[in-house]
């Protein structure tokens, strides 16, 4: 792959928010964390974010938790909204976010957005010619499937564009399959101009594997 | 030597808009259908997406999707007296090439004209008198009405899934929709896109004036769309990058979202690309075509033989494919005699900058092709033209589609064109003004015509068409008026300096204005006075049709896409339900 070093975001398109993370069923230590921990003292100082999304907001894959280290402080100022308005559904989050006051949804946001934390080395199952129909996708899109580009509004490498769409390049393969199923089924809809609902439902199991795998390898040169 | 091909039932030259249209029900109907197309294969995926479609300077200043002036330009001049010379770039309009035509650039502004539009020369007389306008005007009626064609309109915005607010149902007047349209069977297909902050700022000016601001009908679509040919589209996300560029997003109507996959999958229809079509051949009555000649991307000539020629290129080529075929008589404007060519018209765009302060804050890059707002109460015949000297209006509307940064920067007058003082004044502008379009009709004159030119050619040999062309002072006069009402709107908006440029001639091909230009095939009632009859069929060859917004006989005060693609139905519904049944003149003169 080459290697990614632009991050040429204001090029880029489109001036929409798109929403991008999964709802996946809460594990047994999420469950118990969200229960526990008091909001207000937690937003305080320190942060119940952390249990899940890392000391550094590096996320937790294989529980589909996304990272979060130097996303779009708009995009996820959006998304503490939506669960707190249930826009976007999320048993643990809506808590979560709930319990946040609007200034504090900024600042956490904001946090979020400011930390930088390493990507660890990303391994795949996928093979080449899988990595190549990810990279396609990623960049080029499917005529046949009427699928755009994801970098047509992710940003050249899917670096994420500020005030607009999220980055997905080094973001967890699990955490992406299940936000791009969530889009598919319907379940999740916070995304404006229903545009990833109208996306998602022309990939199939293998186009997501591909395109969520790709892009979880393609961290490190990028934030 | 010319290799002569297996006859076909149907070649349709040019596959943009029309053509997908015509050639898609053609084949659907169990018609063997060739489309010859000049330029190349183009879709959505991969040759739209971006980054590299928002290539400001390959698109935008090159014109990279435009009709290659190297190998076929236009010859223009302002009056029959001038020698006309090749356009060897084009600005004041763009004629598209390859797969999907120009619509594959359009803005996706898709209004419907007025009924008045359709009897202009008849409503004229019986509101304002037999000798209220200049002589030389040639403004006519289509000889066909807007209720005939309404079902039709209706058709093509449900292929488009046009986004906008219905103004008039069945005659209800539907609030925040444009009360002087005429009246449609139902809702547009989607809600109107979101409106802008300029959109706003004029809607509130507009309304406090008394005028009936309305959101402009958009083909960018406000939400995702499955048209009736089970194309799915997507919601647009304004991005700004609308006209002079194709759409990435599948958000935006042209033939590539609405219908040629449609197309594309028939056995039926055959798609070749790279195919220059040189003319319409016509056997020794020169009543009947017998197919066309084309030359090959590699140079090869073909004969495709075929029972029916459907000419439908833009506008321009049209005419010029007609006269380059021997298809109807040349206009000559010294003797008023002939058709072909005649009652060219064009589309007379004037504009009001407003500047604000800096705490005004418009963001103009954030936009569609056609998110504007915008009025009507100064477009066509919505208002009264006694005592003003002139037909015609134009819609006035804050309908800015992009703040691209190459090419938009509203300064005031009397700023420097170059150099420290225009950077100073840009930065200071950019983000703090409007920019009203007022786009007017344009009428027919005796002295504006479309000809083959006698010295220029093209690379393959063939005369180039030749544009005679200046304002006329009907429209000058209308660009006046009107423009002296929007400054008061953008007065009314609160601006600091309100700078109005109402259309001047003479007209020049070295400044972008519109790409709306009509007539040279004008349809009608009368053989002397139109080429095509009101089912767009020849009169002098009957197995020839031209559609193309060349058949309007003079042009009203929108966008024309909407209106060619009723018409285009309206002809489709005539070939198949009556030419193709029993092949022969469907009009007697």
């Amino acid at each position: 792959m080459n290697p990614r070093s632009r991050r040429c975001a204001g090029l880029l398109s489109s001036s929409l928010l798109i929403a991008v993370m999964p709802a996946p069923a809460p594990t047994q230590a999420q469950a118990q964390a969200a229960a526990t921990t008091s909001p207000a003292g937690a937003a305080a100082a320190a942060p119940p974010c952390e249990a899940c999304h890392g000391a550094h907001g590096e996320g937790m894959a294989a529980a589909h938790v996304p990272r979060l280290a130097g996303q779009s402080a708009d995009y996820l100022l959006k998304q503490l909204n939506d669960f707190a308005q249930g826009t976007r559904d999320n048993p643990i989050m809506r808590n979560f976010a709930k319990a946040l006051s609007e200034k504090q949804r900024i600042e956490f946001a904001a946090r979020y957005a400011a930390m930088s934390a390493p990507f660890t080395a990303q391994t795949t199952s996928l093979d080449e010619v899988q990595l190549a129909r990810g990279h396609q996708l990623a960049f080029q899109g499917s005529e046949v499937k009427r699928v755009q580009a994801c970098d047509s509004c992710h940003g050249p490498d899917g670096v994420g564009v500020d005030f607009a769409a999220p980055y997905l390049a080094g973001q967890s393969a699990e955490y992406l399959a299940s936000a791009i199923k969530a889009f598919q089924q319907g379940t999740r809809k916070n995304d404006a101009g229903e545009l990833m609902r109208s996306m998602a439902q022309g990939l199939d199991e293998a186009d997501i594997a591909a395109v969520t795998g790709y892009y979880a390898t393609q961290g490190s040169a990028t934030h | 030597m010319t290799q002569r091909l297996k006859e076909v039932d149907v070649v349709v030259i040019g596959v943009g808009m029309v053509g997908s249209m015509v050639a898609k029900e053609l084949a659907a109907a169990g018609y063997k259908v060739v489309g010859l197309e000049r330029g190349q294969t183009r879709f959505t995926v991969p040759e739209f997406q971006s980054p590299a479609i928002h290539d400001e300077l390959r698109f935008d200043v090159r014109k990279a999707l435009m009709q290659d002036n190297t190998r076929e330009a236009i010859t223009f001049r302002n009056q029959s007296s001038q020698t006309a010379l090749p356009i060897r770039r084009w600005e004041s309009f763009l004629p598209g090439t390859g797969l999907g035509g120009s619509m594959v650039h359009w803005n996706g502004q898709t209004y419907r004209f007025h009924a008045n539009d359709f009897q202009l020369a008849t409503r004229t007389r019986e509101r304002y008198g037999k000798n209220f306008l200049d002589p030389d005007v040639t403004i006519q009626d289509w000889g066909v009405t807007y209720g005939e064609l309404e079902p039709y309109y209706d058709r093509f915005e449900y292929l488009l899934g046009t986004s906008g607010k219905a103004g008039n149902i069945k005659g209800r007047i539907q609030a925040g929709g444009d009360p002087h349209e005429s009246p449609r069977s139902r809702e547009y297909p989607t809600p109107p896109q979101k409106e802008h902050f300029q959109g706003a700022m004029f809607r509130k000016a507009a309304s406090s004036l008394g005028y009936h601001p309305f959101p402009q009908p958009s083909s960018n679509l406000s939400r995702p769309y499955t048209n009736p040919e089970g194309m799915k589209l997507n919601a647009c996300v304004f991005c700004g990058f609308c006209e002079r560029y194709a759409c990435e997003h599948y958000a935006k109507s042209v033939p590539q979202t609405i219908i040629l996959p449609v197309l594309l999958a028939n056995p039926n229809f055959e798609l070749r690309t790279g195919c220059q079509v040189q003319r319409i051949n016509l056997d020794s009555t020169k009543k009947h075509a017998t197919g066309v000649t084309y030359i090959d991307a590699v140079g090869r000539e073909f004969e495709q033989p075929a029972s029916l020629v459907i000419t439908a290129s833009f506008a321009l080529n049209n005419v010029r494919m007609l006269l380059l075929s021997g298809v109807g008589a040349p206009y000559d404007p010294a003797t008023g005699q002939g058709v072909v060519g005649r009652n060219y018209a064009y589309q007379t765009m004037s504009s009001v900058a407003s500047f604000f302060d800096e705490d005004v804050i418009i963001n103009p890059f954030m936009a569609s092709g056609a998110s504007g707002t915008l009025i009507n109460d100064f477009a066509g015949d919505n208002f009264d033209h006694a005592g003003l000297g002139f037909i015609g209006g134009a819609f006035i509307g804050a309908v800015n589609t992009n703040g691209r940064p190459i090419q938009y920067h509203p300064v005031p007058p009397g700023t420097p064109n170059w150099g420290k003082g225009w950077k100073k004044a840009v930065v200071k502008h950019y983000n703090h003004s409007v920019m009203f379009s007022l786009h007017g009709s344009s009428v027919a004159q005796k002295q504006n015509y479309l000809d083959l030119d006698p010295t220029y050619r093209d690379a393959w040999g063939q005369p180039l068409l030749r544009m005679t062309f200046d304002f006329p002072q009907n429209d000058l006069k209308m660009a006046a008026h009107v423009t002296s009402k929007a400054v008061e709107i953008g007065k009314a908006m609160g601006a600091k300096q309100v700078d109005g440029s109402p259309r001047k001639a003479p007209y020049t091909v070295t400044q972008y204005q519109t790409t709306h230009n009509t007539g040279g095939t004008v349809m009608g009632d009368n053989p002397k006075t139109s080429v095509v009859n009101r089912y767009l069929q020849s009169w002098d060859v009957p197995n020839v049709f031209v559609i193309g917004a060349s058949n309007y006989p003079q042009n009203a005060s929108w966008n024309p896409t909407c209106t060619l693609g009723a018409l285009t139905y309206w002809a489709i519904d005539a070939l198949k339900n009556k030419y193709l049944k029993n092949p022969g003149q469907l009009v007697s003169a």
